[in-house]
């Protein structure tokens, strides 16, 4: 096999020059196998705890009350049962001198049907509690010593090492403290109206299969306001969420390896241009183009395959270095094995991009004249052939088909090719912009910037391919610096400047008066707002039961689970009517509702369409009387379903308070609601904050880590580029120094040379940056448009400053050289 | 046209570029050369001599005329005809040696030989480079060779496919007197061992002496043939 032998002994040469096309490749296949490795060990190990996870094979939750009788006997013929119920209440020292917000849990002898639960202590019995250690940490408590929740002065006996159903419990505010049936009933925090959740917690007998039970319960209980989950399906957000990002991260990866896609497709041209001489003889000496294509086919093949593995093997590691590094913040530890599926999607997204980009060079080098040997290289390459066009754009298909095959959301992954290859394709012709325009501008009069202004059009020159690297490194830059400073800017809006300072939950009907008082002394001038408030389920929309509809659209998200309800006379502030009429405020007729206008549209509701909500097992019927506009900023309570007066006041039910006062009245105010008022949950909106803060801010980090692969990538794309234009950049520093130009001057015209690339760049990158910044941040985290432009600026000012120096940096072997001694090389 | 000539071409020209930029290099050359024949082709900078080693080893295609080399004909071959055609056919000097950096001696003699599918390349190799001299230089690189060795080399695989046909552009302008002397007594008894035809470009009236016939071209056409 002759194409073989010639290039294994064309490898003697060393890699060398094939390195950039090594580490590009190696970069992108890293990222996006590491991605999606770290992805797939997620969702594994939270389908492989399910049972854990969910805390039984089926779960039904109901809220504000616990099962009947007859529902807690139906539910026990199915298996073993497991009760839980949870509640926000506030822990406190016994002496009220500092209250938290909690998540307290109380448990059965039968909890936890799966897993196990690890405490550092004894599991607690009645007066009894085992809390998280952060909280006893806050509180100054040890083991030994008490806390008072509601109306229990509780011992801790234990910290919680691992809560086995965490994950499936969500987003919550409080840490856990557990305690059993008796330590729960004894602080009389479970009453009519108070805002608890019960789990009922299955284990079926083996054979039976969870999913059919629980949609045999879920058709025969959901009416009644229970929510049934199979343990398939344990952390349904959670795995929504880590499948959403995993996506986007391989998109972002994608990006990177395109961008690494250039880099391979520079070191390729800058090896065969290397190697014009080589290819030349050989074909002197009766080698066929074919022969000769395989030849280098072979070579870069063998490099292509060799960084691919290496990727392969470094992504795969990554589930167990970000486990290392960041087991505490991820919601569940990655499940530590080899994912086949992901690491073959990199596999053959490496190897596509090499070809894609490869090809054409290879297609080109095959086309190198034997004659010249005779006269110089000046003659421009042939372009590739068809059957190579052809081949290189299956393989760019094959590339978008699997991308977009793979995706969750192909529509979002479709969009995310086209917009990349619309970029790239915009970089393309402003790269032919600068060269026709340099071309065309008048000739300096100084030859050193006649040859820099040359420099950009002349045959040969790398104006295409930087400005393609470059535009496509400082657009991801500008990108970048949008979405990060936008979601710092988020954490920081999120608060408008007349926030109230707490959320107080479960103030009972009959103590509100007593509460409102309490206020006045303790926070005077504070502005409180009191509310009612309920929890139900939406069970039937226009006359369609909830349960019976095959899919439920994406935005009606208020049609999944419980929701708050409230009542009242007066429209809500920050609430505009768009459809219908508020009722009046001494209104007692059937009843009518008021309904969120992006909740109704979702599901095409109008008003006089029938909604019925369940609220503790009974099912309310009523109308729709008016659609309200929320404006959502406002932080205060913002209920999508709110019902006219007359309906709702003789459920079991509490109140919800905001109060905005002065930060210094704060901490007096929450130890005085502890002492008078142990059952009402006061949770501190700057401490809501700044968990809503941490979770963006892993978020960004998590976009950071595989954005600067592209970075990187771009940055080796840029070295690349330069070292391509070498030859010639040397070729005439060498001529200019022996016609008597200082390297300064030469200096200067390569500087020049670069700021005007940079400069055209920039402006292009602010501006598709900003595109995409905004794109993502809108579109796909559903946030505001904010991102402080001053940074994005100063961002996009460094990467150019940053491209001048590697540009200039790049140059300086050229300049170094020594004429006699480079001219008899050249 | 007659069947005894390894070169019979008639009106070549060539041309390169295009529109304004269009260059006249060889305008109506014609050359028959018989079998066995050495020729020394003089001619100043630019007049075209290498152009014309370009077309008539296939390097390069002409614009126009006919050319038929060891009986193929050269005008109707497309890029990899000519390559094909090359092998076994041809064997090319050049001035500046154009070894292959990352092959030893050895196997870059023998590259022709196995792109022409010849059994025992190696074997074959080896006897060339025996009989330049350089036996004792199989395994070295070109960049561990001295200049007037790699040179040998560079003869050594230009014959060892016993061509019909030596092509050899200034072979010694890029070595010192003592060592080109050297070197044009091997380039010819290669010659006369192989039974080649050889065509060789040169400035040096010393060379040219020593060959059979002698062409001098200029503005790329040939002015004097001493057999004419």
């Amino acid at each position: 096999m002759i194409p073989l032998r010639l290039a294994i002994r064309d490898l003697r040469g060393g890699l060398a020059g094939l390195r950039l096309l090594a580490i590009c490749l190696f970069l992108g296949v890293l990222a996006l196998a590491g991605v999606g490795s770290l992805s797939a060990a997620i969702i594994a190990s939270l389908a492989g705890r399910g049972q854990e996870i969910l805390g039984g094979d089926v779960q039904l939750v109901v809220a504000q009350r616990e099962a009947t009788a007859p529902e807690l006997a139906a539910f026990e013929r199915e298996g073993r049962v497991s009760r839980v119920t949870r509640l926000r209440a506030m822990a406190a020292r016994p002496d009220g001198a500092e209250s938290v917000l909690v998540e307290l849990k109380g448990v059965d002898e039968a909890w936890p049907l799966f897993g196990s639960f690890r405490v550092r202590g004894s599991r607690p019995r009645g007066a009894q509690v085992a809390v998280a250690p952060e909280l006893a940490e806050r509180l100054g408590r040890r083991p030994g010593e008490t806390i008072r929740i509601g109306s229990a002065e509780l011992r801790i006996v234990a910290l919680i090492a691992e809560e086995p159903d965490r994950v499936g419990q969500g987003f919550t505010l409080g840490s856990t403290v557990l305690v059993d049936r008796d330590g729960l009933a004894a602080t009389a925090l479970v009453q009519p109206g108070s805002l608890y959740t019960s789990a009922y917690r299955l284990q079926l007998p083996p054979g039976r299969d969870p999913a059919k039970v629980a949609e045999r319960l879920r058709k025969r209980f959901g009416a009644a306001g229970f929510q049934v989950q199979d343990r398939t399906d344990g952390a349904p957000g959670t795995r929504r969420f880590i499948e959403r990002l995993g996506q986007f991260l391989t998109l972002v990866g994608l990006a990177a390896l395109v961008v690494a896609g250039i880099g391979v497709g520079n070191g390729v041209a800058s090896y065969l241009d290397g190697k014009r001489a080589t290819i030349a003889t050989l074909k002197l000496l009766g080698a066929t183009s074919r022969i000769l294509f395989l030849s280098y086919l072979f070579q870069v093949g063998l490099v292509a395959l060799a960084a691919t593995a290496a990727g392969l093997a470094a992504g795969a590691l990554v589930p167990a270095a970000v486990a290392a590094v960041a087991g505490d913040s991820l919601p569940v530890p990655p499940r530590l094995a080899f994912y086949w599926a992901p690491l073959l999607a990199s596999a053959a997204y490496g190897l596509l991009i090499a070809a894609v980009f490869a090809l054409a060079p290879l297609a080109r080098a095959r086309n190198v004249p034997a004659a010249s040997l005779f006269r110089g290289d000046l003659e421009p390459s042939r372009r590739p052939g068809r059957a190579v066009v052809l081949i290189v754009l299956a393989a760019a298909a094959a590339i978008a088909g699997l991308a977009v095959g793979t995706a969750r959301e192909p529509a979002f992954a479709a969009g995310f090719i086209g917009s990349a290859l619309g970029l790239l394709l915009l970089l393309t012709l402003l790269g032919g912009l600068i060269r026709w325009t340099a071309s065309r501008l008048p000739r300096p009069k100084h030859p050193v910037f006649r040859i820099a202004l040359a420099n950009l059009h002349r045959p040969g020159a790398q104006t295409g391919r930087l400005v393609v690297a470059l535009g496509l490194g400082l657009t991801l830059f500008t990108a970048l610096a949008a979405i990060e400073t936008n979601l710092a800017g988020q954490i920081r809006s999120v608060i408008p400047a007349r926030a109230p300072s707490f959320f107080l939950l479960d103030i009972p009907v009959e103590e509100i008066g007593r509460f409102r008082t309490l206020v006045r002394r303790a926070a005077p001038g504070g502005d409180l707002v009191t509310i009612p408030s309920l929890r139900g389920s939406v069970v039937a929309i226009a006359g369609r039961r909830v349960a019976d509809m095959a899919e439920i659209p994406p935005d009606a998200w208020f049609l999944r689970g419980d929701r708050g309800l409230t009542y009242s006379a007066a429209l809500p502030e920050g609430s505009r009517i768009v459809a219908g009429r508020w009722w009046p405020t001494d209104y007692r007729g059937p009843p009518l509702v008021s309904l969120d206008v992006a909740a109704a549209r979702s599901v095409g509701l109008e008003v006089g369409d029938s909604i019925t909500v369940s609220v503790l097992g009974r099912e309310i019927e009523a109308r729709i009387g008016s659609l309200r506009e929320i404006d959502w900023d406002t932080m205060g309570f913002n209920f999508v379903i709110v019902f006219a007066p007359g309906t709702l006041e003789s459920a079991p039910h509490s109140f919800m308070a905001t109060i905005a006062m002065p930060e210094a009245q704060e901490r007096p105010f929450a130890r005085a609601v502890s002492r008078a008022f142990p059952q009402v949950s006061a949770i501190r909106v700057k401490e809501v904050v700044e968990t809503i803060g941490s979770m963006l801010a892993q978020l960004a980090v998590a976009v950071s880590a595989a954005a600067s692969v592209a970075i990187l990538a771009g940055i080796a794309v840029l070295v690349g580029a330069l070292a391509a234009s070498r030859r010639a950049r040397t070729y005439d520093s060498v001529v200019l120094k022996m016609l008597g130009a200082t390297r300064l001057r030469i200096l200067a015209a390569q500087a020049a040379e670069f700021a005007a690339l940079a400069l055209a760049v920039s402006l292009v990158a602010l501006g598709l940056g900003s595109a995409a910044g905004w794109w993502v941040v809108v579109r796909i985290f559903e946030l505001d448009w904010a991102p402080d432009w001053g940074v994005v600026a100063a961002t996009l000012a460094l990467g150019a400053l940053v491209t001048l120096v590697l540009g200039l940096l790049g140059s300086l072997p050229a300049l170094t050289a020594r004429p006699a001694r480079a001219l008899r090389a050249l | 046209m007659t069947g005894s000539y390894v070169i019979d071409a008639s009106n070549v020209t060539l041309a390169l570029g295009s529109g304004a930029g269009r260059v006249e290099i060889l305008r109506g050359v014609g050359l028959q050369v018989a079998s066995g024949e050495s020729v020394a082709l003089l001619g100043p900078s630019g007049s075209g001599k290498s152009s014309l080693m370009a077309v008539l080893s296939g390097l390069e295609r002409a614009t126009g005329g006919e050319i038929r080399i060891a009986d193929a004909d050269f005008t109707t071959l497309g890029e990899d005809d000519l390559a094909r055609a090359r092998q076994g056919r041809i064997g090319i000097i050049l001035q500046a040696f154009h070894l292959l950096p990352t092959m030893t001696a050895l196997e870059n003699v023998a590259v022709p030989l196995e792109l022409a599918g010849r059994e025992g390349a190696f074997d074959l190799a080896r006897a060339e480079l025996e009989a330049v001299g350089l036996g004792h230089r199989l395994t070295h690189y070109p960049a561990q060779l001295s200049g007037g060795e790699q040179q040998r080399v560079a003869i050594a695989r230009a014959t060892a496919p016993r061509p019909a046909l030596l092509f050899a552009d200034e072979p010694t302008g890029n070595l010192d007197a003592a060592t080109g002397a050297a070197i044009l007594d091997l380039l010819f008894e290669r010659q006369r061992g192989t039974g080649a035809t050889l065509l060789v470009i040169t400035h040096d009236p010393a060379l040219a002496a020593r060959c059979g016939r002698v062409l001098e071209m200029q503005d790329g056409r040939i002015v004097r043939d001493s057999a004419a």
